[in-house]
């Protein structure tokens, strides 16, 4: 028995002398096994196996995906917040040390993540990939995400244009009302969505552009009534100077989107809304009108 | 198109002016290209002129009818199942103009109407009506209209008339859409009506040119949802201009949606308007933060609760919302003050009574104004309520609670509808009178208490009793938890027991 044992642990041994990190493999093994605070013992291992030469970024990685414990202070209000920053500062780590492979990992599968804590690490190691990196293959990555045929990525890149967009609107949104010419319905939805939680008043002649579409000749020229629809959300979103904008939809009586309109102005709480909605009360009822031939 | 037409005319000529003599073709040549670049300027630009009018043609003068029609949206038919044309305006003293068609109306039904005196009438109309929708719709004398549809164009509807001044139905061949219909012969036929659904602009100009000699009436179809919005943002707003139009709203409009929707508004505008103590001291100070513990609690709570502010407890502070509750603190005043002179109070008073609003609902909201307001005035209009035996015992409920938030001046009316009324009357009125408390109020309660045998009232009124909950309420309650001690099975002396110790448990 005992000789098995010794073999066992001389062949564990070969193996960790390889080039592979061994509190790296040790921290995986951890983590796929039912062990007791497993999470919490990996993030031990990760620890250590940034002290090694090899496999670092991968531990960084490992360390933005599980280390939450040890930010846990019940007493200071943000904790959560610290923990998520550190956390996302682990996986900018991480892609620092491999920028092209952990780009694309955050991008299309850690914003992936059930767990919103990991969403909100990712979303701030990108933000910090756009301060303090290369900002241009973001970018990229995010548009191709956005364009994807599938529609977690569509949804997340549009979470993070967005959230990138409202620290700096004169980069994002040129590049959102691009994206408005896309091809795929989806995509132009999720820019659209995109654009109203930047809330820059740049993008109000896009969508409204967008919203006045609909009631163009041809078929072809015409958003999607849903696009549509979301476009005079964002333009609530927006606020501000939107007001005029979304009162022009009220005030349009064509239009199929007065109603959305309407609701996002209530939203909104201006006062510069009650004399169009008043005159809305006063269009006429449905009715029977004669015209005599003259 | 046209560049591509050119193009396919050389290719197809050429080979024609090769087989002719070498100068000829080279002339030939020389003039096409001559030819190719003035035509292809002079046809092309009025086209592109025209392809672009045409992409921005959303809209249509009827020269006729003198006014402007507009296309609708093109979802609008998906989403709120309407069609047609809407008016964008009318010229003064045009025939649309005279007819009062106004603009934002949405036409979207044509209505030809054809009176038949004659065969040829009665053919002429029947063509005219059934083209492009196969259907119409025939008024006979004494009978009520009949929608006849055929299956196919050019179906036989299976009717022939006769007469000259007086037309009547001569023959009716079996199988055909008119012996399916109650139609006899001899019946008198006196008109032919058809309505064309317009679906789209073009659908508009083809009908009118179509009906460019006869009468025509449009069928306005308006879009509720438009305004039901609206009223219901007009009611989030908290202005003031509102309450006028609000109130014409639910007084005349038949559409019993928008009248709920418009209550509801007035029912909110008055909530806002309650709080303006609270907002006018934000605007006092012009600001949009202050100390909590300096604010009426029950107003903080209210608006809190409204969603108009937040309130951090260990911070102290109460922060009006942006961007409504910022804003709203510049026209409370004046909402306030309307909503004050009591035009308000009248119209719920009038519109709690079942004989005047048959929708509960609506009655509801009334109680509910009432309830806000607290005016003096409608106490006796909200005893009729309490006391109404035909009236849901839920809004007769209601009206008591009513009577219970305008509070103290309400005690007699409450005292002397308990004395006369049926049970349920003298239970509502005994716990609104236990909500409103004070000594007149106890010891009338008291009083029934020691006299009544009744046991579904006496619960009413240990609970009433309780919840005034002073000295002598509890000697009382104790005075009865000793009159039934002996009485195990009694359900007062249980519910007193209950009582006691929930009071055992308040006073810990």
């Amino acid at each position: 028995m005992k000789k098995i044992w010794l073999a066992l642990v001389l062949v564990l041994f070969a193996i960790g002398c390889g080039t592979q990190n061994e509190n790296l493999a040790k921290g995986k093994e951890l983590i796929k096994s039912d062990k007791r605070r497993k999470e919490e013992r990996a993030v031990q291992e990760f620890k250590l196996a940034l002290q090694q030469p090899t496999d670092n970024a991968e531990a960084h990685y490992l360390l933005g995906l599980y280390n939450s414990q040890e930010f846990y202070e019940p007493n200071t209000t943000d904790w959560e917040q610290a923990s998520i920053i550190e956390r996302g500062k682990q996986m900018f780590l991480a892609y620092q040390e491999e920028k092209r492979k952990y780009l694309e990992r955050l991008v299309f599968e850690t914003l992936r993540d059930d767990d919103l804590d990991i969403q909100n690490a990712a979303l701030d190691a990108l933000k910090r990939v756009y301060k303090q990196d290369d900002r241009k293959r973001l970018l990229n990555q995010l548009q191709k995400a956005i364009k994807s045929s599938d529609n977690r990525d569509r949804h997340n890149a549009h979470w993070v244009l967005g959230h990138l967009g409202k620290d700096d609107p004169d980069t994002i949104v040129p590049i959102l009302v691009k994206l408005l010419e896309h091809g795929r319905t989806e995509t132009r939805l999720n820019v659209v969505k995109a654009l109203g939680e930047v809330g820059s008043e740049k993008a109000i002649p896009a969508l409204a552009a967008v919203i006045e579409s609909g009631s163009a000749k041809w078929e072809r020229d015409r958003e999607d009534p849903e696009v549509r629809q979301l476009a005079v959300e964002a333009l609530g979103k927006i606020g501000g100077t939107a007001v005029p904008e979304l009162v022009k939809i009220v005030e349009n009586k064509g239009s199929s989107l007065r109603v959305d309109a309407i609701r996002a102005l209530a939203v909104l709480g201006d006062e510069k809304v009650v004399v169009p909605l008043l005159d809305a009360l006063k269009e006429q009822s449905s009715r029977d009108v004669a015209i005599p031939i003259n | 198109m046209l560049p591509f037409l050119l193009i396919e005319s050389r290719v197809g000529l050429a080979p024609f002016g090769a087989t002719c003599k070498p100068k000829l073709a080279m002339k030939w040549k020389e003039k096409m290209k001559r030819f190719d670049k003035l035509r292809y300027l002079m046809l092309i630009v009025p086209l592109l002129a025209v392809i672009i009018g045409l992409g921005c043609d959303n809209q249509y003068y009827d020269e006729r009818l003198q006014m402007r029609v507009q296309q609708l949206d093109s979802d609008l038919k998906d989403r709120w199942s309407t069609s047609g044309v809407v008016v964008l305006e009318t010229t003064p003293n045009g025939p649309a103009d005279k007819a009062q068609l106004g603009s934002g109306e949405l036409i979207s039904y044509v209505i030809a109407e054809y009176p038949i005196r004659s065969i040829s009438d009665f053919n002429k109309a029947l063509k005219n009506g059934l083209d492009e929708d196969n259907n119409f719709i025939l008024y006979l004398k004494d009978k009520p209209p009949l929608r006849i549809s055929l299956r196919r164009q050019g179906d036989k509807v299976g009717l022939s008339v006769k007469g000259n001044g007086t037309v009547r139905v001569e023959e009716i061949r079996p199988g055909t859409p008119a012996a399916n219909a109650d139609i006899q012969v001899g019946d008198v036929v006196e008109k032919i009506v058809d309505e064309r659904k317009i679906y789209s602009l073009d659908d508009y100009k083809k009908t009118i040119k179509k009906l460019a000699k006869q009468s025509v009436t449009f069928r306005t179809t308006e879009l509720i949802g438009v305004k039901i919005a609206a009223v219901s943002a007009l009611g989030d707003l908290g202005d003031v201009r509102a309450i006028e139009p609000l109130v014409d709203i639910f007084r005349n409009n038949t559409e019993l949606s928008l009248r709920k929707a418009s209550i509801s508004s007035l029912q909110r505008l008055v909530e806002l308007s309650v709080l303006n103590e609270l907002f006018q001291q934000f605007q006092r100070a012009n600001v949009n933060q202050l100390p909590a513990d300096s604010l009426q609690a029950q107003q903080l709570e209210s608006a809190a609760i409204l969603g108009l502010l937040t309130v951090d407890r260990a911070e102290n502070t109460a922060t009006l919302k942006a961007p409504f509750g910022t804003q709203f603190r510049h026209r409370s005043e004046a909402l306030y003050k309307e909503i004050n002179e009591g035009q308000l109070a009248e119209l719920a008073q009038e519109y709690i009574q079942i004989k005047v609003e048959p929708e509960q609902e609506i009655r509801r909201a009334c109680l509910a104004i009432l309830g806000t307001l607290k005016p003096v005035s409608a106490i006796d209009a909200l005893i009729v309520v309490l006391e109404n035996p035909t009236e849901i015992p839920g809004i007769r409920f209601q009206a008591g609670v009513a009577l219970r938030q305008i509070g103290e001046p309400a005690v007699d009316a409450l005292i002397a509808a308990f004395e006369n009324g049926d049970t349920s009357t003298q239970d509502i009125a005994a716990s609104a009178l236990g909500g409103i408390g004070g000594a007149q109020a106890r010891d009338r309660l008291i009083k029934a208490l020691e006299h009544t045998q009744e046991s579904a009232i006496q619960l009413t009124l240990v609970d009433a009793i309780a919840q005034i909950g002073d000295a002598p309420s509890i000697q009382a309650l104790e005075r009865q938890r000793q009159q039934y001690q002996d009485d195990d099975d009694s359900g007062i002396r249980i519910f007193l027991d209950e009582v006691f110790k929930s009071l055992a448990q308040k006073s810990m």
